[in-house]
């Protein structure tokens, strides 16, 4: 379903992300690890069509997101880290846009915001602008639009920042019921309590260098320890951090 | 618990497929959403900005009638003071042929500018990205917004003009029919040109865009100072002979060149406000038809080619940007800061940090300082020319007018920067509340920082201006004196609406608004920015025309300065000297309330 083949992207003398193979298939929730600069961000924009690979390609079900970016498009869902709504713009027009601008029938459409609505707990905010939303409000409505064109695949960048428990709760839930239906979840967090919770495998990455790839057991036994996650993940990044400091 | 979440049903591939929208839908759909934003976004002012709306409207509408009187005097001069009608027709040509071209270069300009920051710089552009939209569609859609502003901006430089001169001819209906599709045909063509231009520099050279930008901006620049040299250049003695009407007449042809849609545009117009000749010949409106066809062409052309480019360049030329890194620039306390900070010794040390810290953030930002670099260098560039004009016998009494007018004029342009800049510095400053609010020092030291950073920064620029202004009108040479009113006013210029900005600011904050031109744009803004000009006005008035009447009553000018001032008193020294006085209290009085009103507020305000 997400396919990355030596996906490259240098920004001048810097590599943000060194040939990155990576495949993830429907129906599994994939959390993407790593810390700050560690190229996540610029991995995520290169499978949703804001950036282009220096090398590789990205594919969103069988797609190259570099030649064929509406057609992958149309199959993704995308939450940034950072989501733009239209400020004079109501929930429920936004969603409405949105779900035109995915060419959804308008029964079709209808029938899905009704949906995302009630799954969000949107329905006390909807009509009011976006202008005036909260930003765990502006949160859930971008998870909304996200997925009320049914997306096959769902990239998500560091979901949980400003939401509170009832809503993580929800997306948690929301996210692993969207794998079980046969969606393919890309997530990107710092948050490795989630990760270790919901994730079906990990990926961890530093200095644009995928270090670790499978599940959290097999990451137990890779470094011969039973620590919490965040113990495994700071002994495995912080060789590499050590490594890309010297390189400078 | 939210519990349990239920699966929407999944569409296969053959469905997913006819999602891809048609261009035709998409078009649609952003129309519709132009008008859904559109909507919203007038409700929002007429019921939260009502006095901007009100205040734009009101200015607008002065600013057209203005100009509208000022065209129609001046055809009406041409219809009945030249009795010649060659010459009439030629000088009617040339005013339309230069004043097009001039807006053509400007739109092409401006519509790469307005495009650049719409689509490389919006937050709404990615977002549309990472939809299945056709980059077609998003760069048209952006094209839309920039072809809007230019077309505005257009529309009140021009309709009067236009208006006033199917008036003085008596032009026939179709005239005034043809108008507003010559205008939306002809701004298609250069804002075409600068849409098509910036994202081909953009998509072929992102390193060099703004290098690319400036070189062609000098050029313009310097094709038209030469141009302009060369048709205004002439010998003092010759002016206004036919001899020299002719010459400019020709020196000016350049406008005439049969490629410019600012010719198109101005010979269809020209010939849609003629009469027919005889009934035989081919009515004027078929004539101006052909060119209104021209130009509707060459915009729909250029709008094609833009939609070709927008395809090719966009998605690779948005990444390419995103992917350019900024060289680190390592922070220096450079020689200037530690004079400032040697300078404002008598000021409390941590008010001396805070305009430290302003003026490094001032010289950081290339939006603030440059905008501040090109008008106070087009302000400079006029007063270098005001000694080109003569002021010697009648207009000699005008030119204490004039100098007064000069520093109206810093005024006006120093109350669009405070108003820019200062007062939603106050805004942005709450929005970071959480170190200086939080730090041992009160807030009466921020608003005192901002003030003294505001009113010292502006004098020295301000004060040299006006002293410019004053050299190249030879006013010491005249009066000393009011050499010194005019530095004087100048400083109370700067004193009051320093002082105003920041008690506006700190009155009317606006913490939800990141943005500095949102937050100017808001109710605080327009008061201070109408508030500003009543004080330059008042101002200006209070020193202007005491001096004048006084001047013309030393030097004997005229007798309307000796009959004013025997009867009320205006023309004497002591007059001016009032003035002083009323400039004073009025400075005073500007600076110390607005100050006390914001202090007031900042210390109550809530974070």
């Amino acid at each position: 379903m997400i396919e990355l083949c030596g996906l490259t992207r240098r920004f001048g003398p810097k590599t943000a992300v060194s040939n990155l193979d990576l495949q993830v298939p429907s129906g599994e929730l994939f959390a993407f690890l790593g810390p700050n600069g560690a190229g996540k961000t610029t991995t995520i924009k290169m499978m949703v069509g804001l950036l282009q690979p220096t090398e590789g390609a990205a594919r969103i079900c069988g797609f190259d997101v570099r030649t064929q970016t509406r057609e992958a498009n149309l199959r993704t869902g995308y939450v940034p880290d950072q989501p733009y709504l239209y400020e004079k713009l109501s929930g429920r027009e936004f969603l409405n846009f949105v779900s035109q601008l995915y060419g959804m029938p308008a029964s079709c459409a209808a029938k899905s915001i009704a949906e995302q609505i009630e799954t969000f707990e949107l329905g006390r905010f909807v009509d009011d602008l976006a202008e005036s939303y909260s930003h765990g409000m502006k949160q859930r409505l971008v998870f909304a639009s996200s997925l009320v064109h049914s997306p096959e695949v769902l990239i998500v960048d560091e979901p949980m920042v400003g939401l509170d428990p009832r809503s993580m709760r929800l997306v948690k839930d929301l996210l692993r019921a969207k794998v079980n239906g046969g969606m393919t979840v890309f997530m990107s967090t710092h948050t490795l309590a989630i990760a270790e919770e919901i994730a079906d495998r990990i990926g961890v990455v530093a200095n644009g260098k995928l270090l670790f790839l499978g599940t959290v057991a097999q990451l137990r036994t890779q470094l011969s320890s039973d620590e919490s996650l965040e113990q495994l993940f700071l002994t495995l990044t912080e060789e590499a951090m050590d490594n890309g400091h010297a390189d400078r | 618990m939210v519990m349990p979440i239920a699966d929407s049903p999944r569409r296969d591939n053959h469905d997913l497929q006819r999602c891809l929208l048609s261009p035709a839908a998409e078009t649609r759909l952003f129309w519709r959403l132009r008008v859904l934003v559109g909507r919203s976004l007038l409700q929002g002012a007429m019921r939260t900005a009502r006095l901007q709306v009100i205040s734009v409207g009101l200015a607008c509408s002065a600013l057209w009638i203005g100009l509208f009187a000022l065209f129609a005097g001046g055809f009406y001069f041409m219809q009945t003071g030249l009795v010649h009608s060659g010459m009439r027709t030629q000088l009617i040509h040339a005013v339309f042929n230069l004043f097009f071209l001039a807006l053509t270069i400007m739109l092409v300009f401006s519509a790469a500018i307005i495009l650049y920051g719409g689509l490389y710089r919006s937050e709404e552009v990615p977002h549309l990205l990472t939809t299945p939209t056709r980059a077609e569609r998003i760069v048209q859609h952006k094209f839309e917004e920039t072809a809007f502003f230019s077309c505005w901006g257009f529309l009140l430089m021009a309709s009067p003009m236009l208006l006033a001169y199917g008036m003085v001819v008596g032009a026939a209906w179709y005239y005034y029919a043809l108008l507003l599709p010559f205008v939306i045909s002809f701004v298609l063509v250069p804002a075409g040109i600068g849409a098509n231009l910036c994202l081909l520099v953009v998509r072929l050279i992102p390193t060099a865009r703004v290098h690319a930008l400036v070189s062609v901006g000098m050029l313009a620049v310097a094709v038209t100072g030469f141009f302009g040299y060369r048709a205004l250049a002439y010998n003092n003695k010759d002016v206004m002979t036919p001899t020299w009407f002719q010459d400019v007449l020709t020196r000016l042809q350049f406008s005439e060149q049969r490629l410019l849609p600012s010719w198109w545009l101005s010979t269809g117009l020209l010939e849609a406000a003629e009469p027919a000749d005889s009934p035989e010949s081919r009515p004027a409106w078929r004539e101006s038809l052909l060119f209104l066809t021209v130009l509707t062409s060459n915009a729909l052309l250029l709008n094609l080619l833009l939609g070709r480019v927008a395809n090719w360049a966009l998605r690779p030329s948005f990444s390419a940007l995103q992917g350019l890194t900024r060289a680190n620039r390592r922070a220096k306390v450079g020689l200037f800061d530690r004079f400032i900070f040697a300078i404002s010794r008598p000021l409390p040390n941590a008010t001396r940090h805070l305009i430290v810290k302003d003026l490094r953030i001032f010289r950081r930002d290339p939006v603030q300082w440059s905008q501040f670099a090109i008008f106070f260098g087009l302000l400079s560039l006029y007063f270098f020319n005001v000694r080109r004009f003569d002021y010697s016998g009648v207009m000699e009494r005008w030119v204490i007018l004039v100098s007064f007018f000069n520093v109206a004029v810093v005024g006006l342009l120093l109350s669009t920067f405070t108003t820019r800049f200062i007062l939603p510095a106050i805004s942005l400053e709450g929005r970071r509340f959480w170190i200086l609010g939080t730090a041992p020092i009160t807030r009466d030291t921020v608003l005192w920082g901002k003030f003294w950073f505001a009113c010292g920064g502006s004098a020295l620029p301000c004060c040299t201006l006006v002293l410019l202004s004053d050299l190249a009108l030879r006013i010491p040479a005249r009066s000393t004196s009011i050499a010194l009113l005019h530095q004087f006013s100048c400083l109370a210029l700067c004193s009051g609406l320093s002082a105003m900005a920041v008690g506006f600011g700190a009155r009317l904050p606006n913490l939800r608004e990141s943005s500095p031109s949102r937050i100017a744009a808001g109710f605080g803004g327009t008061l201070n920015l109408v508030l500003s000009s009543l004080y330059i006005t008042a101002i200006i008035v209070c020193t202007a025309v005491p001096c004048f009447l006084w001047h013309d009553t030393d030097s004997g000018a005229s007798a309307a300065g000796m009959f004013v001032g025997g009867y009320i008193g205006l023309g004497t020294t002591a007059s001016v000297a009032a003035g002083a006085v009323a400039t004073l209290v009025l400075g005073a009085i500007t600076t110390v309330f607005p100050l006390r009103m914001g202090l007031r507020a900042f210390r109550r305000l809530e974070f």
